[in-house]
């Protein structure tokens, strides 16, 4: 009897993940605009991902911005959620500066971080520009637009990692960090020794999802860059979504998203096997 | 509460959906769905479309839905279930022919016909809505690009409109000399913006006769024309002619940079007309337009034809002579006066005929010259094609981002135009190039 309450929630896997997920699939191996019937054409979506070198340039993009924010981000939010349990006096107060732009729309964040700070019309660097030290708007330079709107997102990311790690680092035990503090631990032997390995399942689940999310990105480079200028900023989100309602190459799209899924589910088995490791000790 | 209360407060709820109904009983429902509209140009699809046409069709009622830049995306997973509004809204007659292929769209040919539109409406544009030799959507607006430039700017600096392309560069190059962007322009709102320009090369340098010739196959886009077309631009962007900025401003930004004197001239469609007002204000008639200087031998300017938007009936459709009705009223000299009165540049209906025509003496003159001009182009056979119209999706997207490529050294005008054609000749093998008028 008590397996019948299971059914609502896997119908609800069902209709939204499973047969989305399943179509998706099946997509990838079809031509379709959106509009008629799709043909069945096999592997041909996947050989032309191939060919398609914008594909390895929004690929290369992805892995460069997994690379940023497993290390940016993390290192900046552990430091600061350290900081705050060591120097507990106003830690409220940083808690919820670090984590207040994480509660704004990422619409809004991208449009102010455009049009007031990247901007040379309206923004920013547009001021300094006209106070005579040239800065330019980095979204327009191929080299450095994808970097731009990445400082965005670890702007809007970042204080989110702080408060997770903060709140970890208060379940480390008092007694360890008495202790060290006892034996005369300095700050970076307190971080290795103590306080790194007592929150290190958080650690773990934070990159692992890092890298899921990252493979996800679609927000920031969209209203920033469309993917611009050049392809320089294109990510496989973004050529998914070009493929689909720009190109009408539905088929296409649909293979880009089983890539993007794959690194997913790559990332997905080996957190679960880090998992079975430290169960079995 | 009792039990008879509770009866008859559910009856009373149950009722509400039908008040809706009800309320209009007088006239059958017509919906219509629209992309994003201002809170101005809302007032006036209120006022101007829906009250007039309700008011001059009382056996319907129609309704305006807004659903935002989004709407080609909604539209086309409504159509795919069975659902969506009567009037059926696309971006272009690029989505017309697969809508029409997968029988989503009412054949319009008896509407044609019985309404008079065969009679009212430029034969070109009834040719560009046809697939398999219907008539699947006629044109909401249409538009072409030219050069925007501020006579203030111009007077002051002794230089005249050009009608070359030397004269043309020779004022871009003066402009630099001044310290002035030549082009304003930009793309940070719209990268689409990027096909203006190679749109503008294409017809005023290849010229229109290669462009069609390409568009029906018959030459490839690879062909020399093209190349030094692309190259014409590719020229013009390295030389500086569209500004430091071009990937930082967006529309309203470069068209109030032309108008606050920092730029001579802005090319670009006839839609920025809308913006003449509130960026000029009281000097409206500081902002000149002429057709786009064109290459030695194309005798003249060459008027693109751009179609942005169409309006088809859902097969799917509860009130398909409702929504005909509605069309229709948009193909009226009263309707396209009143709308062109308060909004100039997107609801430029083709009329055949423009003598019935009477626009507010507000609008500036210039909007109602150029759509003249326009219309007379087209009539004569002397117009061009806007990429966004004639193209296929694909091919469409490569050429507004390959050019960027092109721009920034990332790419050369040869491998540019090589993928689109590569990109044109697969797209035309699988039926997506819309119609192309016989010239």
């Amino acid at each position: 009897m008590h397996r019948l309450y299971l059914i609502p929630t896997l119908l609800i896997n069902v209709v939204i993940i499973f047969i989305p997920a399943a179509l998706t699939i099946a997509l990838a191996f079809c031509r379709w605009d959106g509009i008629g019937m799709p043909v069945f054409i096999g592997l041909a979506n996947f050989r032309q991902l191939l060919a398609d070198r914008v594909f390895w340039m929004a690929l290369g993009n992805n892995v460069i911005w997994t690379a940023i924010f497993l290390t940016v981000p993390i290192a900046m939010g552990l430091l600061a959620a350290t900081m705050m349990l060591i120097a507990r006096r106003g830690s409220s107060f940083f808690q919820v500066v670090y984590f207040l732009p994480m509660v704004i729309a990422t619409a809004i964040t991208a449009r102010v971080w455009q049009g007031m700070i990247y901007s040379p019309l309206t923004g920013i660097a547009g001021l300094v520009t006209r106070a005579g030290f040239p800065v330019p708007n980095p979204l327009t330079q191929p080299s450095t637009a994808l970097y731009g709107i990445a400082i965005v997102d670890l702007w809007h990311w970042w204080g989110f990692l702080c408060v997770i790690f903060f709140a970890a680092l208060r379940q480390v035990p008092q007694e360890q960090i008495e202790a060290a503090r006892i034996e005369g631990a300095s700050f970076w032997q307190m971080l290795r020794y103590v306080l790194l390995p007592g929150i290190r399942p958080t650690i773990t689940l934070m990159m692992i999802m890092t890298i899921i999310w990252s493979f996800l990105v679609f927000d920031f480079v969209y209203i920033l860059t469309q993917g611009g200028p050049a392809f320089s900023s294109e990510v496989l989100s973004t050529l998914a979504y070009r493929s689909a309602f720009y190109d009408l190459a539905v088929g296409k799209a649909a293979a880009v998203a089983v890539v993007i899924s794959l690194f997913g589910l790559a990332t997905t088995a080996v957190y679960i096997r880090l998992q079975a490791k430290e169960f079995d000790q | 509460m009792d039990r008879r209360t509770f009866l008859a407060g559910s009856l009373g709820v149950s009722l509400v959906p039908l008040m809706n109904k009800l309320a209009f009983a007088a006239g059958k429902p017509v919906s219509w769905w629209y992309e994003s509209a201002a809170p101005a140009q809302q007032e006036a699809i209120a006022k101007v479309l829906v009250g007039g046409f309700n008011a001059s069709h009382p056996d319907y009622s129609l309704s305006i839905d807004y659903r935002g830049s989004e709407l080609d995306k909604q539209m086309r997973v409504a159509l795919l279930s069975g659902n969506g509004p009567d009037v059926v809204y696309t971006a272009g007659p690029s989505y017309v022919a697969p809508m029409a292929r997968a029988g989503q769209l009412l054949a319009l040919d008896g509407y044609a016909e019985k309404l008079g539109w065969n009679k009212r409406i430029l034969p070109v544009f009834l040719e560009m809505g046809k697939y398999d030799g219907k008539l699947y959507a006629v044109p909401k607006t249409y538009e072409t690009l030219g050069l925007f430039y501020n006579k203030a700017v111009l007077e002051k600096n002794g230089w005249k409109a050009p009608t070359t392309i030397a004269e043309l560069e020779g004022l871009a190059d003066e402009a630099l000399k001044a310290k002035l962007v030549p082009f304003a322009s930009g793309n940070a709102g719209w990268r689409g913006n990027n096909e203006h320009y190679v749109t503008i090369v294409f017809n005023s340098i290849a010229g229109p006769e290669n462009v069609y010739k390409a568009l029906k196959g018959e030459i490839p886009w690879t062909a020399e024309p093209f190349v030094t077309a692309i190259n014409k631009l590719n020229d013009w962007w390295q030389k500086g002619y569209f500004g430091p900025d071009y990937f930082s401003l967006e529309t309203e930004q470069f068209f109030a940079q032309m108008a606050a004197g920092k730029s001579p001239m802005l090319p670009s469609g006839t839609w920025h007309f809308q913006y003449i007002q509130s960026y000029f204000k009281d000097k409206a008639d500081q902002c000149g337009f002429v057709g786009f200087p064109s290459a030695e031998g194309l005798g003249g300017s060459v008027y693109a034809l751009g179609v942005g938007s169409t309006l088809s009936i859902a097969a799917a459709s509860q009130n398909p002579d409702g929504a005909a009705a509605a069309i229709d009223y948009v193909f009226s000299p009263e309707f396209y006066s009143a709308m062109n009165s308060v909004w100039q540049g997107e609801w430029n209906a083709p009329l055949e005929d423009l003598s019935a025509v009477k626009i507010s003496n507000e609008v500036p003159a210039l909007y109602a010259e150029t759509m003249k001009t326009l219309a007379d182009a087209v009539g004569d056979n002397k117009y061009g094609y806007t990429s966004w119209t004639f193209l296929p999706p694909a091919t469409d997207t490569q050429l507004i981002n390959g050019i960027e490529e092109v721009w920034l050294g990332r790419s050369t005008v040869a491998d540019y135009l090589a993928q689109i054609d590569a990109t044109f000749q697969q797209e035309k093998a699988d039926g997506k190039v819309p119609a192309v008028p016989s010239r």
